[in-house]
């Protein structure tokens, strides 16, 4: 499973009062629709977009890093994607998605006409293929794990006996081809889940989820080299280390087509880099500030006009070390997370640019509900007090942090907080670089409550909970464990409608907050910014420039 | 002693005189006696209008570093985001920080740490340099060059470069008592500086060697010790001293620099280049947090400098 990200990601106070430009309101360029097709610069020019060398070749079923990511994005449209402002799935290439009474059978109507960049039709046998080829063991695709839950999984990969980074390798699986996945007819399919799993639909606009033309089964090795997509992006050429350039594809069928005529993925060796050539025009697109460029807020003087904030799929928290028997009390937990005036801080720290936390997901996630965190998640003096002393805490509370990325300012805000409030000392520890704190964290060496921040894959709540918060979970670092929890978790993953499963995650999400593993703080924007080049620039929740939206001004 | 006005005119008589005596060098000079340089220098200094300000000041701050709390009874730590960024009025003079800390509290309580790192950079560089001067001085020959090149090559070392090197090194050392991370600052600038300090000396110290008096205590026999602490350490003072009264105000804002790049001081020590160092970002919208601490700091190096240059203007007149 592509493994989500902790965020090293930086914030910075915003000091002057910015307008952040949210996207969400602005649709003025957006009512002309094939305006943009008389504008003749967008049909010779090329956009250049920041990025990183992808790891693996442009493969979707293997690409599970952002670098490779958010070209196979552009490249694939699978079945649904994700709306670019409000990140509500839609359907893309499925026509209609039926879900059976039990929730344990999903069949994808497709449609028709759809074509791969080499002018093969797209038919229901190209996703089945493609997702068998997958999720088979000895093919060591990234991507997997993604189809767990379709019934024949688990014929098709065998866990490895000694784990991924043992000699020995994994026992060849009985069988080829998942007993869940049916063909129907051309443009009809069918998913058998092993337990009810609905919410799959939430899934699958992410790249691992696309279709593979026929040719990438007759040769591999031809299509790493050109990769055909059958998305609104066509693959030119790619130069290792350097850039890999796509060109609008104009037989694309789906609503997201581009505007311009080319997009070109450069990877300057640094984000720094990439920021000098920003300002001096020569890259279109940057997805990240680089901390130098946050560090006095010199983003916004630099790039006036051409930058903003915008919310993605993240959300700020603190952590406790559970294994340290420091922070063993629950209470002692909760009373931190109720001495915290989140209000007060995103108003004056932040100037209004982030939204307090009321659960452990971001509120940018569609059917997310908030509130889970309830009373434990306000500011509440006299009841967190009285958790604090009942807890027996001594000593002072440390929390530590990166202190590269602008966090010192938030912390030592809150630390006065808990000291006003429960009359304890707290501190900020700053650690030199994020890459030092992982190491620590990874070792389950910590001995501080640190920052935390999580970048979501998909738009979907399970995302937020299920690798942190669920035992044995990929980024489960603190070592969390609740049955209940647990079997909540389960059961949400399994619920027979979408809505059902949205409830008990809210209800998980509730039983979490109880025991306070992690404190949810506030939602974590991103700084972007462009060159004087583009014009209609807004990023996806998923930290990626809207290639659809985006024209050369 | 019944007439009050022969009482009176009894006293200031003896006032004036022992005025005059206290200037020939704590009393013991008689008139008619040469003056030392030292008295010679405090008489110079007394008239200088530069001095007495520069001193009011320095002792001043000195007070307020002892005892912060005389000057202001708010807590230099409490923070209250609810007052974030207000400014002064009557109830914070200098007004409150981002974090709702009162600014004029933590700059009263900042004065300790900014004074503790000048004075003990200042102290340390110059204990080293003399030391180390001295010997190159007195001895000569292979001890001097030995000396010489390792002061060449602290020498060699760019200031500010070195000083991020050290400090970058000890920092994550875990240090985090007040004291501890003055001892560190104060290292580091001493260590970087005294080359400087060592160059005065010694050739002080080559000049002095050469004088009747270093040849006749040699001729009657007295040890290398006795000659280097009797005679030539007291005569070898006057520039070494004067450096060290300007090298002062110059480390307090050097503490400033690094404390502003993030490797200086931190909390708990709480300077004023911290307080500038925390401000910076919100200069554009709450220029009182910068300038306040950034005010006291350059009233205060200026004192310094001023003390200094008075210093070396009675010391060492061929300069003026």
């Amino acid at each position: 499973m592509r493994r989500p990200r902790w965020m090293a990601a930086v914030v910075m106070p915003v000091a002057t009062a910015l307008v952040i430009t949210s996207c969400g309101g602005d649709d003025s360029g957006d009512g002309d629709g094939a305006g943009g097709a008389g504008n003749n610069k967008n049909d010779t020019g090329t956009v250049s977009v920041f990025g990183t060398e992808p790891e693996n070749p442009l493969v979707p079923g293997n690409t599970t890093e952002t670098g490779g990511g958010k070209i196979v994005d552009a490249m694939f449209t699978g079945l649904v994607d994700y709306d670019p402002v409000t990140s509500e799935p839609r359907n893309a290439h499925a026509e209609d998605i039926a879900v059976s009474d039990d929730g344990k059978e999903m069949t994808f109507k497709l449609k028709d006409g759809w074509t791969f960049h080499d002018g093969t039709p797209v038919k229901a046998k190209n996703y089945v293929d493609a997702w068998n080829y997958t999720a088979y063991g000895p093919n060591g695709q990234q991507g997997a794990s993604f189809f767990m839950q379709v019934a024949g999984f688990d014929q098709v990969n065998l866990p490895d006996p000694d784990g991924a980074e043992g000699p020995k390798p994994a026992p060849t699986p009985p069988a080829k081809e998942m007993s869940g996945l049916e063909v129907i007819d051309d443009l009809t399919f069918k998913v058998t889940f092993s337990a009810p799993h609905p919410i799959f639909r939430v899934k699958l606009g992410y790249p691992t989820y696309s279709p593979l033309p026929d040719s990438f089964f007759a040769d591999p090795a031809k299509f790493e080299e050109t990769p055909v997509g059958n998305g609104p992006w066509k693959f030119v050429s790619r130069v290792p280390g350097q850039e890999v350039l796509v060109e609008r594809f104009d037989e694309y069928k789906g609503d997201d087509k581009g505007k311009v005529k080319n997009v070109k993925f450069s990877f300057p060796e640094s984000a720094d880099a990439a920021y000098a050539m920003v300002v001096d025009n020569k890259l279109d697109f940057l997805d990240t500030m680089p901390p130098s460029a946050l560090a006095g807020n010199i983003w916004q003087t630099d790039l006036e006009g051409r930058s903003s904030s915008a919310e993605i799929l993240s959300l700020q928290s603190m952590s406790f070390p559970l294994y340290d028997p420091k922070y063993k009390s629950v209470d002692f937990r909760q009373a931190i997370s109720m001495a915290i005036n989140r209000e007060e801080i995103t108003k004056t720290i932040f100037e209004g640019n982030r939204k307090p936390a009321t659960g452990y997901a971001s509120s940018k996630v569609p059917g997310w509900e908030p509130g889970a965190c309830g009373e434990l998640c306000e500011f509440n003096a006299e009841e967190a007090k009285k958790l604090f002393d009942k807890s027996g805490f001594t000593g002072t509370v440390e929390i530590t942090s990166n202190a590269d990325g602008g966090h010192k300012e938030w912390v030592d805000a809150a630390c006065g907080q808990i000291t006003n409030t429960l009359g304890v000392a707290c501190k900020f520890v700053p650690v030199q670089s994020f890459g030092e704190i992982r190491e620590k964290i990874n070792a389950r060496e910590m001995t501080q409550i640190y920052r935390s921040g999580w970048l979501a894959d998909y738009p979907l709540v399970e995302n937020f909970l299920n690798p942190i918060y669920r035992t044995g979970g990929s980024s489960n670092d603190n070592g969390y464990s609740n049955p209940a929890v647990d079997a909540k978790l389960a059961e949400a993953d399994s619920a027979a409608s979408e809505e059902e499963a949205y409830a008990l995650y809210h209800e998980a999400e509730t039983m979490i907050a109880q025991d306070m593993p992690a404190i949810p703080l506030w939602d974590n924007p991103s700084q972007f910014g462009w060159s004087t080049n583009l014009k209609n620039v807004r990023m996806t929740p998923d930290r990626e420039l809207d290639l659809s939206y985006v024209e050369i001004a | 002693m019944t007439d009050p006005t022969i009482a009176a005119q009894a006293d200031s008589g003896g006032s004036y005189v022992t005025a005059l005596e206290h200037a020939d060098g704590g009393g013991t000079g008689k008139k008619g006696k040469p003056r030392s340089l030292w008295s010679d220098a405090w008489g110079d200094l007394r008239r200088r209008p530069l001095f007495i300000i520069a001193s009011v000041i320095i002792l001043f701050l000195i007070v307020v570093a002892v005892f912060p709390e005389w000057f202001t009874s708010a807590d230099p730590n409490h923070r209250d985001l609810s007052r974030s960024r207000q400014t002064p009025s009557s109830d914070a003079l200098f007004g409150y920080d981002v974090q709702g800390q009162d600014i004029f509290a933590r700059a009263v309580y900042g004065t300790r740490w900014s004074l503790l790192v000048g004075v003990g950079a200042a102290v340390f560089t110059v204990v080293i340099g003399a030391v180390i001067g001295l010997l190159a001085g007195y001895f000569g020959g292979a001890v001097d060059g030995f000396l010489s090149r390792v002061a060449e090559v602290f020498f060699g070392l760019p200031f500010v470069l070195g000083a991020i090197i050290i400090l970058n090194a000890f920092r994550s050392s875990g240090v985090d008592s007040a004291f501890a991370l003055v001892m560190m600052v104060v290292f580091a600038l001493s260590l970087l500086s005294w080359p400087v300090a060592m160059r005065i000396m010694r050739s002080a110290a080559i000049s002095a060697k050469q004088q009747d008096y270093v040849k006749a205590a040699r001729a009657l026999g007295a040890s290398a010790w006795r000659i280097i602490f009797r005679h030539m350490l007291p005569n070898c003072l006057a520039p070494i001293l004067v450096y060290a009264t300007i090298l002062l105000g110059s480390f307090i804002a050097v503490e400033a620099t690094l404390s502003f790049l993030g490797i200086g001081l931190r909390d708990p020590a709480v300077s004023w280049g911290v307080m500038i160092s925390d401000a910076r970002n919100y200069i554009r919208v709450a220029p009182h947090l910068l300038l306040f601490p950034a005010g006291i700091l350059t009233i205060t190096v200026l004192a310094f400098v001023m003390l200094g240059d008075a210093v070396r203007d009675a010391l060492d007149p061929k300069l003026r």
